[in-house]
């Protein structure tokens, strides 16, 4: 072990709890302070990410306790290219806030590094409890974030993610309480190789809350009623934060339910089918709803629960395709959706007309569509070859005339982009966070089969309950 | 089964709780009944970990029969998260009524878009 992937959860701790007490030099030197833990968290993740792809996983137990006694963090393949994503994508978009916009820029940083730690948490988290620990914290820092928008209507928007959010929670509290009353254990993979031991009624129960739980902060539907407001009045680089660091993380933690938690339970195939009748139904009226709004950011906001309705898909064929193509969608998402969303709040303002920001929202267009050389097609891909081994064909007829739906309405966002009149400029920094996003998403595309290989490597002990 | 009225009294105060968040729109009830959720989980956990005629966890040759610890250390935290929420839920909660005049939800009820 080269690095300790608890690194990546206490840096940020360490940085949000310490950034006040460089507050009187100013919002230059606080933006300074946090980029560098950040940057810091960047290299981390990238070193663990490296040593997953050569030495397949890594573990690190917390306070010298084994498991299943204590709580240990277990990186896989999956999680690896997980962790590197948000922390790479979350250190960038940092750069993008203005310390003049935010005042006080230092309680901003807390919130911010909070939230890039609990993201972290919950994706190398190996334990359940500990996992709905750092939701709350990502939580509690999203609502706070959120309400720091420029949008005075932001507030409500807060208020109504805090209430559905809170709600979630207490539904996952209430499957842990369920599962911990059956197997006297918070262990992920305990829990997976022990789930067969529990009642039926009681398995059900657990697993219908976890689900709703997690689904809420991932966007699912019918527990995504605070996504519109919430990215469309919030300030386009706190949704794009949402986007690539709590969303993707609760969508990693879907599957972890999915695929390890559930792993040996005997209804596990009915579990799935739900989890696919969600996918199904998230994606189809995201994408819909998406072509009948006017206004961009909640335009972005409704694709962006049709991409979650697709990972969710994908998660739910519970084959090493469906695996793969849930990794592709995911670096996908988070690259090129929150591009877009920076680009949306100079998108009135004429901002994408004869820019480069307008050239990286038709890369980041092309890529969230899954045109060719980006990670986006990769996912679509292997999605779509995953269910046709199963024959799945209306998940096929479903991504195949979404994919029709979402290409028109990105294009008349883009026609729109491009014909207004220009009143302003673009921030550099905000130019390159994008090209930053854009960047990774065709590279990945261009390297797929660096990922490829370094995913279905590892998805063989994933499948069979490891990590 | 002498936890079983524990069971039923925490279930019941989950679904007044669930019962307020789907029917009012102040947000002031809104935060009650979220409370009031909030209270019927940890007493699920704590019931989940109790033992009847079980005492403190002690180790000593006269405590042979206890309850299990690990329930009330995560009910601790499960407060602790519960109280922060509501803290910053009342804090949104006076933005948006100096903000608006009002306390009720502005964008339609808590489910819808």
């Amino acid at each position: 072990m080269v690095v300790h992937p608890t690194l990546l959860i206490v840096l940020p701790l360490v940085g949000a709890f310490s950034v006040s007490l460089i507050r009187r030099y100013g919002g230059g030197a606080i933006k300074l302070y946090g980029s560098a833990y950040l940057f810091l968290n960047l290299i981390i993740s990238a070193v663990l990410f490296m040593e997953v792809r050569s030495g397949g996983e890594v573990t690190e137990r917390i306070a010298g306790y084994s498991p299943p006694v204590g709580i240990f963090l277990a990186v896989g393949a999956v999680n690896a290219v997980l962790v590197l994503l948000i922390n790479l994508f979350a250190a960038f978009n940092y750069l993008t806030f203005n310390p003049k916009d935010k005042e006080p820029f230092h309680r901003f940083t807390v919130l911010y590094l909070l939230g890039v730690a609990s993201s972290s948490g919950i994706v190398l988290t190996g334990d359940l409890f500990n996992m709905f620990v750092f939701f709350e914290i990502a939580a509690v820092s999203s609502y706070a974030l959120v309400a720091s928008s420029k949008d005075e209507r932001s507030v409500g928007s807060a208020i109504k993610y805090m209430i559905l959010g809170s709600v979630g929670s207490t539904f996952m509290l209430i499957s842990i309480a369920l599962i911990y009353s059956e197997l006297r254990t918070l262990n992920l993979y305990d829990i997976a190789h022990r789930i067969g031991e529990m009642g039926g009624a009681v398995r059900t129960a657990a697993f219908t809350f976890l689900i709703v739980g997690i689904g809420v902060e991932a966007e699912i539907f019918p527990f995504n009623g605070w996504v519109p407001g919430v990215y469309g009045r919030s300030d386009g680089n706190i949704s794009s934060f949402l986007v690539l660091g709590p969303s993707k993380a609760a969508i990693y933690a879907i599957l972890r339910v999915l695929i390890t938690l559930f792993y040996g339970s005997s209804s596990r195939a009915v579990m799935m089918d739900i989890a696919m009748v969600l996918g199904l139904i998230t994606l189809v009226v995201g994408e819909v709803a998406a072509l009948s709004e006017k206004d961009p950011k909640r335009m972005l906001a409704f694709s962006s629960i049709g991409q979650m309705g697709l990972i969710l898909i994908a998660i739910s064929l519970g084959s090493a395709a469906g695996i793969v193509a849930a990794v592709f969608l995911m670096v996908s998402h988070a690259s090129v959706k929150s591009a877009l969303f920076l680009s949306s709040d100079v998108y009135r303002q004429g901002g994408m007309r004869y820019t480069l920001t307008g050239a990286l929202s038709v890369g980041a267009v092309l890529g969230l569509v899954g045109m060719p050389p980006f990670a986006g097609f990769w996912g679509k891909w292997y999605l779509l070859s995953g269910a046709a081994d199963e024959g799945l064909w209306i998940v096929i007829a479903a991504v195949i005339f979404t994919t029709a739906v979402e290409a028109y309405y990105l294009a008349r966002f883009l026609s729109r982009g491009l014909s207004m009149k220009k009143r302003g400029g673009v921030k550099p920094t905000r130019v390159i966070t994008m090209t930053v996003m854009v960047g990774v998403s065709l590279l990945v595309g261009l390297f797929a089969s660096v990922i490829y290989e370094m995913v279905s490597a590892g998805v063989t002990t994933l499948l069979s309950g490891g990590i | 089964m002498e936890i079983t009225p524990f069971l039923i009294l925490s279930a019941g105060l989950i679904s007044i709780g669930l019962y307020g968040i789907m029917s009012k729109k102040n947000l002031l009830k809104l935060l009650i009944s979220l409370d009031i959720m909030d209270v019927g989980v940890n007493l699920l956990i704590v019931t989940v970990g109790y033992l009847p005629g079980g005492t403190a966890p002690i180790m000593d040759g006269d405590y042979g029969k206890y309850v299990d610890p690990l329930p009330q250390a995560l009910v601790l935290t499960a407060i602790v998260i519960g109280v922060s929420v509501l803290a910053l839920g009342m804090i949104l909660t006076i933005r948006h009524y100096r903000r608006t005049g009002s306390l009720e939800m502005d964008e339609g009820g808590v489910f819808g878009w």
